[in-house]
């Protein structure tokens, strides 16, 4: 047992290695760059542990998807803008049924935005970021020790799905210090399951829709849904092995609230009030465990850190009117969380203490 | 083992078109491949977007068709992971320079131990005949009616940036300079580009003048010469091979070495 102080960012990186991961390319942009920076001292004393820093994120997120094909477990992390050049790359690992993973460690946008503010207004990019239709599976958790497990999990995941999974963190998370036992956390690492280049067959790995000759099929409706419906069904049933999230606090509450990532956490004074539902895994959304709890609950608060992303996707599936507290311009702090509920009518009427179990407010 | 052997005959006819001169180049690399010991089981193709990328579905090894201008990326990585692999890209001017010019920049700067056989056509052919980076100044094309306003980009000098790089320059109708460029490409200890001068009739040639592929052979027969013995640079339209001194192994250390 080691107890020791981890930043949020380290814990992906130490995760990660723990996952088996042999690949590593990133550029730098904050508030990711600690995991390239610790990529890169990993590197220079296990040999057997590749890494590139590229000319950038283009470069990066293509060269995972080379080094995976070759048969490394491989990984980069970035933020916004840098998740944004990275989107052609995530469909094109889709269609080709790459494991990957991708860690957007998100700040506030769009554009250069606020580097380096948290944010979490990537909820839509990681779904929704690349052309055409593909089935993405992402964990956000929501403390240094969830960082290293769902590091762990995100490999995990991404080679049962052959996709590339994304692992959302925050300014705020990435930089958090906790004290944590990484050694006590043990998860099960699944092996590679691609079998990797020059393998003695001729597989043709192609973005291009193509039949399994290699030849194409770019004019054929029947053999794109055959293919669409098979890798939607295959990364569906993986992300139902992944079905995580919280449900907690005052259950006898009538109103739910929905945070996650950081928010949660901002959030943690709330807790004799409300009722808690935290989505870790947050695509594809856990339809099944929100429809139940939500049922049971008059009024549902989504906060987050963007303008409405998840609250969209709530309102959506539960086909009812969701209230909304946006954190916006990086402004992720409890302060903010009380302003919101007091416009919306749902602030306790006991003052909530500010701070206790609250990070501090960043920048 | 035969030179058909390295090819998904069964495939053919391609997908490219009558007088193309991709044709050319994929078969003088499977003669080369094969003379080579290279197999499915020691080497990679990595492809790019272009009619050019097609090629990987046609031969008898794993290809990796990538994204539009990321061949090198992709390359680099499968090298860096499995330095014992023989990587070869092929790939378009337009893949290779335009949309892919950052990485063509940064990968000779690290010098990885891969090959590159770019097919020069000087024009975006497959989709339909827009200027590309390479297009010579004057050109008109379905994207510069009036003739391409700019220079094209000097592929020598951007190779040579490198102290270490391998640069030829050949045509399809050279078929001997174009073998050896190959071979000495593939055995070159780091990065070697070869660029390879290839007609696109239907979607270039003919709109420039040209009645026929043929005639466009005969256009390269006629226009390039050798450069004389020697020589540290090429000029236009000369035939020959610039090489760098091999990089030291400190040097090579992020691209792995041979074995």
């Amino acid at each position: 047992m080691t107890k020791r102080l981890v930043q949020g960012n380290e814990a992906v990186l130490l995760g990660a290695v723990k996952a088996g991961a042999n690949y590593f390319a990133g550029y730098p942009i904050s508030p990711s760059s600690e995991i390239l920076a610790q990529a890169s001292v990993h590197a220079s004393k296990h040999p057997e542990f590749r890494f590139l820093q590229a000319e950038d994120e283009i470069a990066s997120v293509n060269a995972i998807l080379g080094g995976s094909l070759a048969g490394a477990k491989s990984f980069t992390a970035t933020s916004g803008p840098g998740f944004s050049l990275m989107q052609e790359a995530i469909g094109y690992g889709h269609k080709v049924g790459i494991p990957c993973v991708i860690v957007n460690v998100m700040r506030v946008g769009p554009g250069t935005g606020m580097p380096t503010m948290p944010g979490q207004g990537d909820l839509n990019q990681t779904r929704y970021g690349s052309s055409g239709d593909y089935t993405s599976i992402v964990f956000y958790p929501s403390t240094v020790a969830e960082c290293y497990e769902y590091a762990i999990q995100a490999f995990n995941a991404a080679e049962e799905s052959r996709s590339p999974v994304i692992l959302l963190s925050d300014a705020f998370l990435g930089h958090l210090n906790e004290v944590v036992d990484l050694d006590a956390i043990e998860i099960p690492v699944v092996p590679r399951t691609l079998e990797p280049l020059a393998s003695g067959s001729t597989r043709l790995f192609s973005g291009v829709a193509t039949y399994a000759d290699g030849e194409p099929a770019t004019a054929d409706s029947d053999e794109y849904i055959r293919q669409y419906e098979e890798s939607r069904l295959a990364r569906l049933e993986v992300a139902g092995r992944y079905n995580c999230f919280e449900y907690g606090w005052n259950k006898e509450s009538d109103t739910l609230v929905i945070a996650f990532g950081i928010t949660r956490r901002i959030a943690q004074p709330l807790a004799p009030h409300f009722a808690l539902f935290r989505p870790i895994r947050i695509w594809p959304t856990l339809d099944k465990e929100l429809i139940e709890v939500a049922e049971r609950y008059k009024k549902i608060v989504v906060i987050e850190g963007s303008d409405g992303q998840y609250a969209n996707v709530v309102e959506r599936m539960l086909f009812r009117r969701v209230e909304r507290v946006p954190l916006l311009g990086g402004r992720m702090s409890l302060e903010a969380i009380r302003e919101g509920l007091d416009r919306i009518g749902l602030l306790p009427i006991e003052p909530l203490e500010s701070g206790a179990e609250s990070p501090a407010r960043v920048g | 083992m035969a030179v058909k052997d390295k090819l998904k005959t069964d495939l053919f006819p391609t997908i490219w078109c009558p007088g193309c001169g991709i044709g050319l180049i994929m078969q003088q690399l499977a003669s080369v491949m094969d003379g080579l010991g290279l197999d499915k089981n020691n080497t990679v193709l990595v492809t790019g977007i272009g009619c050019t990328g097609r090629m990987g579905a046609y031969m008898n090894f794993e290809s990796v068709y990538t994204l539009h201008g990321r061949t090198l990326p992709v390359a680099e990585a499968i090298k860096t992971v499995r330095p014992e692999l023989n990587v070869i890209v092929v790939s378009g001017d337009g893949d290779m320079s335009s949309i892919g010019g950052n990485h063509l920049l940064h990968s000779i700067r690290r010098n990885p131990n891969i090959t590159v056989l770019c097919n020069n056509n000087e024009i975006y052919g497959l989709t339909g005949g827009q200027t590309g980076p390479t297009t010579p100044q004057g050109i008109a094309t379905i994207s510069s009616p009036a003739g391409s306003a700019f220079a094209p980009i000097n592929l020598q000098g951007v190779v040579n940036t490198s102290p270490n790089s391998y640069y030829a320059k050949t045509t399809v109708y050279h078929q001997g300079p174009m073998r050896k460029a190959i071979k000495e490409a593939i055995e070159w200890p780091g990065f070697a580009f070869v660029d390879i001068a290839s007609q696109c009739i239907e979607n270039n040639g003919r709109r420039i003048g040209f009645s026929s592929a043929n005639d466009m052979l005969q256009n390269y027969r006629t226009q390039y010469k050798a450069a004389p013995a020697g020589s540290t640079q090429l000029e236009s339209h000369q035939l020959g091979i610039i090489k760098g001194e091999p990089a030291t192994v400190a040097g090579k250390s992020t691209a792995g070495s041979d074995e």
